[in-house]
């Protein structure tokens, strides 16, 4: 009986070491905190303004990618006079293929919505943002997963990457 | 009132074992099955029960799925957005003030905008879901949890109210967790206005003194119910002062200036009831008879106006410089040197005639220049790169001349660096100094006159500002595009393009619709060049979509480039309206894209300004899809912003609409001249081509 015991506690163990080897090697190898920088376009539509964050932990690229366009596209406090995303913008989600990023856009800014002032500065503020990051160059800008040339009614032209050379 | 936690029972411990046993069952339970469905407290949320279905329980905290339908509830009351794709390890909330709340998975620290937080557990994925704690997601969003016999309400509070002075000044603005609605219970001429927050809560200090000319103390009391809180906020001012709304940038916050008595204030008078939506509030509402009115508002006589909330300017708020009177002699750049100094570079630009305005401008990519305004170039305009440490290259440029004239000098900095203004006598130098990592992009304005500046004042106080990362220089953004000549086949014809059309209505504001009023001009412009000897073709000449209804916004705006292309045009004139969100923005711009774009847009855009007395906001580079994709010069012209009052109230004219017509006209003649004779050209056979009367 005592051995029986002895034999259910080290198979618990083995069982306790497999699964804690399961889930801490399986996470992404956190690098030292991070820091982004995120842009934002102010209401003359040229001038950007970069603030800093600093990520907790930083994880992969790909997430310090998403954090970043999260950031950009929510914009500054709402006392700071800056372009914005319409209110409601979702980031669905940020891939990144070589030196460029693919940002799956959404929610209010698929609707058909204002002027063509907006729109540049808006995507200006997303590139810098992005390309700030090391190993990014350019953007592809995709709207709820798929390529589109401007935005609904837009005028700006999305279906190209965007770099900074392309404000 | 305190902050609760909700916690849910995890049941009882089990019978007596020996010790490792449980402890190492314990720690192989906390890694294979970390979360057990359990039934989520009954939380009240706005008037309802908020069910969180698919939620479990983590160490007795709510955990909530990201794709919970009373999630999305919650948020959506809020105004809040989730932003989470499965393959990222972020799940990030934006708030309707634009703050983001971002988890990490795996990881217990949350950053609520730049504050980072501790939750009670790590966010973890289960089944493709994302669960977060809800509850720091809750407070996160300024919605407290009050725990009562019978069930958690969730109150929305007022979370912040902040006072700032602008000069005699005085504005407050309150953050709620949802948009705030409020009830005028007082205002009176002893200067005390008390406003109620239906539904929402406060756990701020009930009394606050406030050192400022216009406003003096705010206390806060909470009444009302625990599922159907008020909060009361009283700001004792000066008798005889003045209290107006401002915009506060977002639905959920809500701001009020106050000035003392004799100090002008501008903004929508704070009505009876209402929203803390200022840009979207029409006039003040009138107070209906069951409203505690005790006092009348006096809004400030002719310096409220009425109907149309405006952008509040204190004073001392500084203003871009405006431009000088069109009368006034330019100044002249009459001699500019570059030399060697200890830190950096020294540039003397040398000033004739009297005191210049100017505006300096840092770029996060260690761009930096100074437009001197209404000033002029006397000497030969420079393009060198350096061989210097601090400064890679350096430029001088008048950038505009008709109908204003600006002169620019340019550096483009090897790396971040201090850049003083020092007057002399004849002039200013552009002191470029010692390395500055901590420089922010700025923008700072004023004047220089015999030898002295005033009023430099940098902006951009309020972000946490810190070094851009260095890149390499972008062109320029003034660097003429190489221009690529076109010879069009048909050098007659004029396409032009009213925008948007049929399905797509383009901008909305005011009662004005894009589509209509692009179309109107541009019938206007049809005329006045036909009158005038061209041949025209409309993208649309009725209320259509382009290429085939509801169509793409690919084979849309391909389709109206193709007409022009195909037609092989002399020139395509792209019609459309602005908007923005606010209605502080105004003016007329006009883009190109391409080389051969450049003069044509420059020839109509001096006549619109000429013409129209909108805001002067240029000729712009920017890729739009109908210019770039037009193989002749293209133009797209924003005539005014329909989401400004005063753009609207010209837009709604037609007179105005002529003008704008005429002034394209009076453009094309400056850039094309005449139209070559008949025999020239190839015959169009499109109605749309033949000659109608003027209007
Ligand atoms: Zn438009």
């Amino acid at each position: 009986m005592r051995l029986l015991r002895a034999l259910v506690v080290v198979a618990l163990f083995v069982v306790a070491v497999y699964y804690g080897y399961r889930v801490f090697a399986g996470r992404p190898r956190p690098v030292a905190a991070a820091t982004v920088t995120v842009y934002y376009c102010k209401t003359d539509g040229e001038t950007l303004v970069p603030w800093k964050l600093t990520l907790g932990p930083a994880r992969d690229r790909k997430s310090v990618a998403f954090y970043a366009a999260t950031q950009a596209v929510a914009g500054p406090s709402s006392d700071i006079d800056a372009i914005r995303f319409p209110s409601g913008t979702i980031v669905h989600a940020v891939d990144v293929d070589g030196s460029t990023a693919i940002v799956d856009l959404g929610g209010a800014l698929a609707k058909p919505t204002a002027g063509s002032f907006a729109e540049s500065a808006e995507f200006k503020a997303l590139v810098w943002t992005l390309t700030a990051l090391p190993g990014i160059g350019s953007v592809q800008v995709k709207l709820d997963g798929i390529r589109v040339p401007t935005l609904p009614g837009g005028h700006f032209e999305l279906d190209e990457p965007l770099s900074r050379a392309s404000f | 009132m305190s902050r609760f936690r909700v916690r849910v029972s995890n049941g009882s411990p089990g019978p007596a074992r020996p010790a490792c046993w449980a402890l190492v069952a314990l720690f192989v339970l906390s890694i294979v099955s970390p979360a057990r469905a359990q039934p989520a407290p009954n939380l009240w949320f706005a008037g309802t029960w908020l069910v969180l279905e698919r939620s479990q329980t983590r160490g007795g905290e709510i955990a909530v799925p990201t794709d919970d339908p009373a999630l999305a509830r919650f948020l959506a009351h809020l105004g809040a957005t989730l932003s989470y794709d499965p393959a990222q390890r972020y799940a990030i909330v934006t708030t309707a003030d634009y703050r983001t709340i971002a988890f990490t998975i795996g990881d217990k620290r949350y950053a609520v905008g730049a504050v980072t937080e501790t939750a009670p557990f790590a966010p973890y994925v289960s089944g493709g879901e994302a669960y977060l704690p809800f509850v720091a997601l809750a407070e996160a969003l300024y919605v407290q949890p009050v725990s009562q016999a019978d069930a958690t309400v969730l109150q929305p509070q007022i979370a912040s109210l902040d006072v700032r002075n602008e000069g005699r000044v005085s504005v407050v603005t309150l953050h709620g967790a949802a948009t705030l609605r409020f009830k005028r219970l007082s205002a009176g001429s002893d200067g005390r206005l008390s406003l109620a927050f239906l539904g929402t809560a406060s756990t701020l200090d009930p009394y606050r003194d406030v050192a400022g000319d216009g406003l003096r103390s705010i206390s806060i009391s909470v009444g009302g119910s625990v599922r159907n809180p008020t909060t009361t906020v009283t700001f004792q001012a000066p008798p005889g002062g003045l209290h107006a709304l401002m915009p506060a940038g977002a639905p959920n916050a809500l701001a009020v200036a106050f000035a003392p008595p004799g100090v002008p204030l501008t903004g929508t008078p704070v009505p009876a009831s209402g929203v803390a939506s200022v840009a979207a509030a029409g006039p003040a509402p009138v107070p209906t008879a069951s409203e505690q009115t005790t006092g009348e508002y006096a809004p400030a006589g002719a310096n409220v106006p009425a109907a149309e909330p405006s952008t509040y300017q204190a004073p001392g708020y500084a203003a871009p410089a405006p431009p000088a009177p069109a009368s006034a002699q330019p100044v002249q750049v009459v001699n500019f040197e570059s030399e060697q100094a200890d830190q950096g570079l020294n540039v003397r630009v040398w000033l004739a005639g009297g005191s210049v305005a100017y505006e300096w401008h840092r770029l996060p990519d260690n761009r930096w220049y100074i437009d001197f305004k209404n000033a002029t170039l006397a000497v030969a305009p420079q393009d060198e790169t350096l061989q210097n440490d601090a400064v890679l290259s350096l430029r001088l440029k008048q950038v505009t001349l008709d109908p204003y004239p600006v002169v620019r000098v340019a550096l483009s900095l090897a790396t971040p660096r201090l850049v003083n203004l020092v007057p002399f006598d004849g002039g200013v130098t552009i002191a470029v100094d010692r390395l500055d990592d901590l420089a922010p992009a700025k923008v700072g304005i004023g004047t220089l006159s015999a030898g002295v500046l005033a009023a430099a004042t940098p902006t951009d106080q309020t972000v946490d500002q810190t070094p851009a990362p260095i890149v390499e220089p972008t062109p320029w953004k003034f660097t003429p595009v190489p221009v690529v000549a076109y010879a069009a086949p048909n050098p007659r014809l004029i396409v032009i393009d009213p925008g948007h059309g049929g399905s797509d209505t383009g901008a909305m504001q005011r009662g004005l619709v894009e589509k209509e009023l692009t179309l109107d001009i541009s019938d206007r412009l049809r005329s006045l060049l036909v009158a005038r000897g061209w041949l025209v073709k409309m993208t649309r000449d009725s209320d259509v979509d382009v290429f085939e209804p509801n169509d793409s916004a690919h084979d849309e705006l391909q389709a109206r480039c193709d007409i022009a292309n195909r037609a092989g045009a002399r020139m395509f004139i792209s019609v459309h309206v602005n908007s923005y969100t606010s209605g502080s923005l105004n003016g007329t711009t006009t883009y190109y894209y391409k080389g051969v774009d450049l003069s044509l847009a420059q020839a109509i855009h001096s006549r619109l300004i000429e013409s129209l007395g909108t805001a002067d906001r240029g000729v712009r580079k920017e890729n739009f899809y109908v210019i770039h994709h037009t193989v002749m010069p293209a133009t797209l012209v924003e005539t005014a912003f329909m989401s400004n009052a005063a753009d609207a109230q010209l837009l709604r004219s037609p007179a105005w609409r002529q003008k704008v017509a005429g002034a394209i006209a009076d453009g094309v003649g400056d850039y094309a001249g005449a139209p070559p004779p008949k025999s020239s050209a190839p015959a169009e056979t499109s109605d749309t081509d033949t000659p109608v009367p003027d209007r």
